[in-house]
């Protein structure tokens, strides 16, 4: 390597005048043309041509383009062969194994060899770029082996060079394109390491040079045809911005969430910045990353991709009319599209208001559920402190935007807080967000045609409604919101075909049946601050009975569903089914127990199969030890109720006995 | 209602290899680099640029099936049990996956003209009519097939004549059915005929294209389905309908989807990288697929289309293909480990019994409501016929004598009684046709009948069985064979298993010789996973030092420009200017670089940035005694600081 290296320096001066020559005569030699002609026709046979190859024949221009390629790389080995540089690189070969695919270059590269613009330099940057264009080619044709190799020799003619700007967009195309190969074969940390490597190279180079570089379709162009600066810059930047987006995947296939989707903002930031994006896209995209954070609690960042994807999303245009559609096909296709895009995006918003009402309610409520009030101020009192750290904490989130649509970001953040609420009307302001949302969302996705989503988007706003209840203090209120809730799911969960519906109609069926009983748990309670301790009134009693009975019915219900055709309740619980189905005996038992009744065989026949129920739990947990670790306090209740329910039973009897 | 398999299964993976092709053959002089185990199932894979101390890389799976194999074979090993399951009601789905060229195409459809090499599918149609043929009289069957391809996430009906005009099916939902294809055509198939006939006109239609690597390569997913309903008298005396749904998938080579972005997270697999950047959603969704937040990104077609095949009720198997070119090593790679994952996905099947939509339960029905109308017809039309004509007849003759008679008489009228016969006989004539009409109708009515319930396969009686006895009897012997093979592998990797255990547990040697050999071997198969973990345990130093090589490296490049600055900063800075820099650098933690702190501080710029001093007497600026009284002296402009020229205000009006 040392010797090559002095040679390497020695050259120059010896070659210059040789260089000056040759350059001279290469360019305006006939030949010269001739290979910048046929590379234009293979480019062109690549981008444009290759799409309307027919179906039959899906490479034809390819194949074209291949053989051009390959001429000009003949042409281009005979036309410079006479310097006698040849043997440089065979030595270089021997350096290193020929097929491990591992990038150890990006050290020495700025360092050692050519530099890019010497005749050497430029000679193997021309090779080095047919190799490239040859190896995609491959690739593109599915042979991704010899893909292979065309780009490693690739990489093999760049280790003469050192990193400048007339090579350096090559350094990094290549490198994207092993990425991808390997990222295809699933070998991802080798894709990695090829990514990370065009990833620092476009870093150091920025830094230390930053000129705008060389395209390498530039390297086959003549003089009058070469690019602007700012074309330049920008091909260049786009090279980047495909190297964090193949970087985003590799580390989401290695399992490093945290920094894909770091990469992946900024993928969508270079995206804004350089303006290379469709609106509707990168709108979707911002969006769905907000759910990555709203998962993580990051809701500051979650608001703030929500937001630029709305304003984005604005800019794709506003949705054709119904008579824009009917006239032409594309209107409606286009309609279509949009309508579709915003409602996911709505769709977004809801599951973020959603998600940050519930994990308020999780901060606030107490060990029963309800809501803790000096957790409360104590937390009212840290928000003042925090709100005036805000304004610095926005500072160091990352930020979307240009700046003609900053403002317009910032104002779409402001309709809704990215702080917890903490009382019912910021709660309330909340779920009014989310519910126009709802109604948003609904209007494309409807119950005809797009059944799970209709259904999410009615359990999403039952949940919404749900949070909202957590925070009102009026209990009459509260209990409407419940009735909300259940006149919106019950007619759904009736409708669905169990058979291709069958898990939803579960969730459904657990959902009403714990709405009802939160109903009248409130019915209940409301009615003894009514009553002051008397006994309830005949009107109260039936709505209690009623209420009880429909969400014991809709526990069966949900029981029945994972019986066997013949009725009978399995033997062994799926584990995704386990809790689910034993909290449900446990309830039945529990509301049968609690019906109100003032005959005695019926009250007799309520505990007997109250009875029944709570000893199932404790049957199924005895005969499945590991059941047990699921429902740990309801097999405790339902332990002592076996205990106790009998007494109940027979002192009921035995007073049945007297009164006969 | 749906009966629940208890267990659920994992789905069924077998390899099956082609051989070297001629070109591949010239090429290289080394052979494949794919040895198969075909008793243990097993395959081993050579890196063909490895050294040869190097481990083999080895993978179990179900069955594997190397060059030699019989079409034949990997149907009734691996596909018969399935399609048996397909016609007791369960969902079943045979996939084929692997790299352009390795023979997808050629497990799952084959040559057709050669018995020998048919594929899945025509044996698979065999399979099922026979079946049907065979069945007792009381079971009525009715078999569906659609075929579909779906290219460029565009799904296409290739049974529609003019599929190529049309834009591509709609994927929808609907609260009764399901996901299902719109409009998609299903044709009813009443024998192999048919259902052959069927899949030609689907194969005509198919996207396939000429590449270097394959001269018949697919471009698209194509799907066969077939819905197989039976219905059987149950104990209960009703009638009881099972309906079962075979899907025969012949995917695309694996290297392109990746490209269009075919497989979603939901298919268990990482997504791949996607060559367009408008693919980023993937990305996206697949990191925020968490905690119960909506990810917009509706599954690609054929996951959505077979999302009961994984994961979900229905028996699936997977032919994995692979090509033994030692060129290909990194793509058969890819293939196995692929392979080798969908192992772990588990289903759990079901029957699906008396589903709504039976397609056979409605025909039964039409069948039923249009004998009814059928025999109430022929019954009304005998009565009918015989009065009419009956009737007719004597009023025609009637009417006749009757003319005769007023003919002469009344020659006047002879006009007007022509008229009114011919009124007559006009009326009768209309009689005659309503009734043939009517004898129309009922016949067309037995004609959609009898073709309603040609539909309908009965088993037993309507299909001329080709099979005597001894052959029925020679194709259970031969799925009693295939049955055996299987279980005697899967005993095999059992035994494998157990082996090494048993080894250590048979203690007890007939003689020290014995007990010298086993050992012996005990202890080179010992050395021998020494000497593997050796290699890997090489490896892995073996990159260590060299990262720590290259951050060697980088520390010492790192060190010299250090010195290199420092020489500078000594030579050429002056200590103090140095001691300036010093103090005002600062490090900023969030950018990882050094910088300088603005030379006013920030939050001190108010106080800092004093106002300009007043003058002392009340002056905007500082003014000299002498211009003072200069100034009050007159208006002498040179010492006016401001105000140069006096404007004032003109006092007297114009």
């Amino acid at each position: 390597m040392a010797v090559k290296c002095q040679r390497s320096i020695l050259l120059p001066s010896c070659s210059r005048m040789t260089e000056k020559k040759t350059n001279m005569a290469s360019i305006n030699s006939v030949e010269w043309r001739s290979i910048c002609d046929k590379f234009t026709n293979a480019q062109r046979l690549t981008e444009t041509e290759s799409r309307n190859d027919p179906e039959n024949d899906p490479f034809r221009s390819k194949y074209k383009a291949r053989e051009l390629l390959r001429e000009i790389y003949c042409s281009l080995k005979s036309f410079e062969a006479g310097e006698g540089e040849e043997d440089v690189g065979g030595e270089n070969c021997e350096q290193r194994p020929p097929d491990q695919p591992v990038d150890g270059q990006t050290e020495d590269a700025f360092s050692q060899g050519f530099s890019g613009d010497s005749p050497a330099g430029m000679r193997a940057a021309k090779l080095g770029a047919v190799e490239y264009y040859l190896g995609v080619n491959h690739v593109d044709t599915e042979e991704l082996s010899a893909g292979q190799e065309h780009l490693m020799n690739c990489m093999k003619m760049l280790e003469k060079c050192r990193v400048s700007s007339e090579n350096v967009s090559l350094f990094i195309h290549v490198r994207n394109q092993l990425g991808i190969l390997w990222a295809g074969r699933d070998e991802t940390e080798t894709a990695q390491g090829f990514l990370e490597s065009a990833e620092s190279i476009y870093q150091r180079y920025m830094k230390e040079d930053g000129r705008p570089p060389t395209d390498m379709t530039e390297y086959f162009t003549t003089e009058e045809n070469l690019l602007t600066h700012q074309e330049r810059t920008k091909r260049f930047e786009l090279a980047y911005t495909h190297t964090m987006y193949y970087l985003a995947q590799v580390y989401k296939n290695l399992g490093e969430n945290e920094r894909a989707a770091t990469y992946c903002h900024s993928t969508l930031q270079r995206q804004l910045q350089l303006s290379q994006f469709s609106p509707m896209e990168w709108a979707l995209n911002a969006a769905t990353l907000s759910q990555y954070y709203i998962t993580k609690g990051r809701y500051t960042e979650g608001r703030h991709c929500l937001a630029a994807a709305t304003v984005i999303s604005g800019l794709a245009g506003e949705v054709p009319s119904e008579a824009a559609a009917q006239e032409s096909e594309t209107e409606s296709e286009r309609r279509e599209q949009l309508w579709q895009k915003r409602a996911e995006i709505a769709r977004c918003w809801i599951k973020y208001c959603l998600n940050l009402l519930q994990d308020a309610k999780k901060l606030l409520e107490d060990n029963i559920g309800e809501l803790d009030t000096d957790r409360q101020d104590e937390l009212k009192r840290a928000r003042r402190q925090e709100e005036e750290e805000e304004e610095k904490g926005r500072k160091s989130a990352m930020l979307f935007g240009s700046e003609d649509t900053f403002d317009s970001i910032a104002s779409v953040e402001e309709k809704v807080m990215c702080l917890f609420p903490l009382d019912f009307t910021e709660a309330r302001a909340v779920f009014l967000v989310g519910q126009n949302y709802v109604t948003q969302a609904k209007e494309y996705f409807q119950m005809d045609g797009y059944v799970t989503d209709h259904i999410e988007i009615l359990q999403d706003h039952s949940s919404l409604f749900r949070a909202l209840a957590f925070f009102e203090e009026d209990l009459e209120r509260r209990c409407k919101m419940h009735k909300r809730r259940v006149d919106m799911l019950e007619p759904i969960c009736n409708d669905l075909n169990s058979r291709y519906y069958l898990l939803i109609r579960r969730q459904l069926m657990f959902e009403l049946a714990e709405t009802y009983n939160e109903m009248m748990d409130l019915k209940l309670t409301l009615a003894n601050r009514q009553a002051d301790n008397h006994s309830l009134d005949g009107h109260t009693i039936k709505k209690f009975n009623h209420l009880c009975s429909a969400s014991a019915k809709y526990f069966q219900m949900f029981l029945d569903s994972l019986c066997s055709p013949e009725g009978k309740p399995p033997e062994h619980l799926e584990e995704e089914v386990l809790r689910p189905a034993l909290v449900a005996r446990f309830r039945v038992a529990r509301l049968h127990s609690k019906l109100i009744s003032s005959s005695p065989p019926v009250q007799l026949e309520n505990l007997n199969r109250a009875l029944e129920n709570y000893k199932y739990v404790v049957q199924y947990c005895e005969a499945h030890p590991e059941a047990a670790a699921a429902v740990e306090t309801e097999l405790e209740l339902s332990t002592e109720m076996v205990g106790l329910l009998p007494l109940k039973i027979n002192r009921l009897k035995s007073r049945m006995a007297a009164n006969n | 209602i749906m009966s629940k398999n208890k267990s659920s299964e994992s789905v069924k993976v077998v390899v099956r290899c082609r051989p070297l092709s001629r070109k591949e053959e010239s090429n290289g002089p080394a052979g494949g680099i794919v040895q198969m185990d075909l008793r243990l199932g097993q395959v081993i894979l050579k890196n063909p640029r490895a050294p040869p101390s190097e481990p083999q890389k080895t993978f179990t799976f179900d069955a594997v099936y190397d060059s030699s194999s019989k079409q034949r074979d990997l149907y009734d090993e691996s596909v018969r049990p399935l399609i048996d399951s397909v016609l007791a009601g369960f969902n079943g789905t045979i996939f084929a996956y692997g790299q352009t060229g390795t023979g997808k195409t050629y497990t799952m459809q084959g040559l057709w003209l050669d018995p020998e090499k048919q594929g899945v599918i025509p044996n698979a149609f065999d399979h099922i009519f026979t079946h049907i043929s065979r069945s007792q009289s009381d079971k009525q069957y009715l078999v569906r097939a659609s075929y579909l391809e779906i290219y460029l996430e565009e799904i296409r009906d290739l049974l529609d004549p003019n599929h190529g005009n049309t834009r591509g099916l709609e994927l929808r939902e609907s609260p009764e059915t399901g996901v299902y294809v719109q409009d998609l055509t299903s044709c009813v198939c009443k024998s192999i005929k048919e259902i052959e006939e069927v899949m030609n006109v689907g194969n005509q239609a198919r996207a396939v294209g000429a590449t270097d690597m394959n001269e018949h390569s697919s471009r698209s997913h194509a799907l066969f389905l077939i819905t197989v309903e039976c219905s059987q008298p149950g104990p209960d005396g009703r009638k009881h309908i099972r309906v079962g749904r075979l899907n025969l998938v012949d995917l695309a080579g694996s290297e392109r989807q990746a490209k269009t972005g075919v497989q979603g997270d939901r298919l268990k697999e990482a997504a791949k990288i996607n060559l367009s950047l408008s693919a980023l959603g993937n990305v996206i969704s697949a990191l925020a697929d968490g905690r119960s937040s909506h990810v917009p990104y509706r599954d690609s077609k054929l996951t959505r289309l077979l999302q009961d095949s994984l994961g979900g009720n229905a028996k699936t198997v997977m032919v994995a293909t692979l090509g033994p070119a030692p060129q290909h090593y990194d793509e058969t790679l890819t293939t196995l480990r692929y392979a080798n994952r969908a192992k772990n996905i588990q289903n759990q099947p079901r029957v699906n019994e008396d589903p709504k939509d039976a397609l056979l339960r409605e025909f039964q029905k039409e069948i039923a409501r249009l004998r009814a109308q059928l025999n109430h017809r022929r019954f009304r039309s005998k009565q009918k016929k015989e009065q009419v004509d009956g009737e007719a007849e004597e009023f025609v003759k009637l009417e006749e004598q009757r003319l005769e008679k007023e003919n002469e008489a009344i020659r006047e009228d002879q006009f007007l009684l022509a008229e009114e016969k011919q009124k007559l006989l006009g009326e009768n004539e209309k009689m005659m046709g309503d009734l043939r009409k009517r004898q129309e109708a009922t016949e067309q009515l037995t004609a959609r009948y009898k073709a309603m319930e040609s539909k309908l396969l009965v088993g037993g009686k309507n299909i001329i069985d080709h099979t005597n006895e001894q052959q029925k009897m020679l194709e259970m012997k031969r799925q009693e064979i295939a049955e055996q093979t299987r279980r005697e592998r899967e005993m095999q990797q059992q035994m494998l298993i157990q082996d090494e255990e048993a080894v250590e547990l048979r203690e007890t040697f007939t003689s020290l010789q014995q007990e010298v050999e086993a050992k012996t071997k005990k202890l080179k198969k010992l050395y021998a996973k020494l000497q593997c973990t050796k290699a890997e345990i090489k490896d892995v130093n073996d990159e260590h030092v060299r990262s720590r090589q290259e951050l060697e490296q980088t520390q010492n490049e790192l060190t010299r420009e250090l010195k290199f600055k420092y020489l500078i900063i000594e030579n050429f800075i002056p200590p103090e200017e140095k001691n300036k820099i010093m103090n005002r650098l600062m490090f900023d933690p969030e950018e990882d670089e050094w910088k300088f702190k603005p030379l006013v501080p920030d939050e001190s710029k108010s106080s800092q940035m004093k106002k300009r001093p007043a003058s002392a007497v009340g002056y905007k600026r500082p003014i000299s005694q002498y211009a003072r009284v200069a100034l009050s002296m007159g208006t002498h402009s040179r010492y006016r600081a401001e105000n140069v020229m006096l404007l004032e205000l003109d006092m007297t009006p114009p």
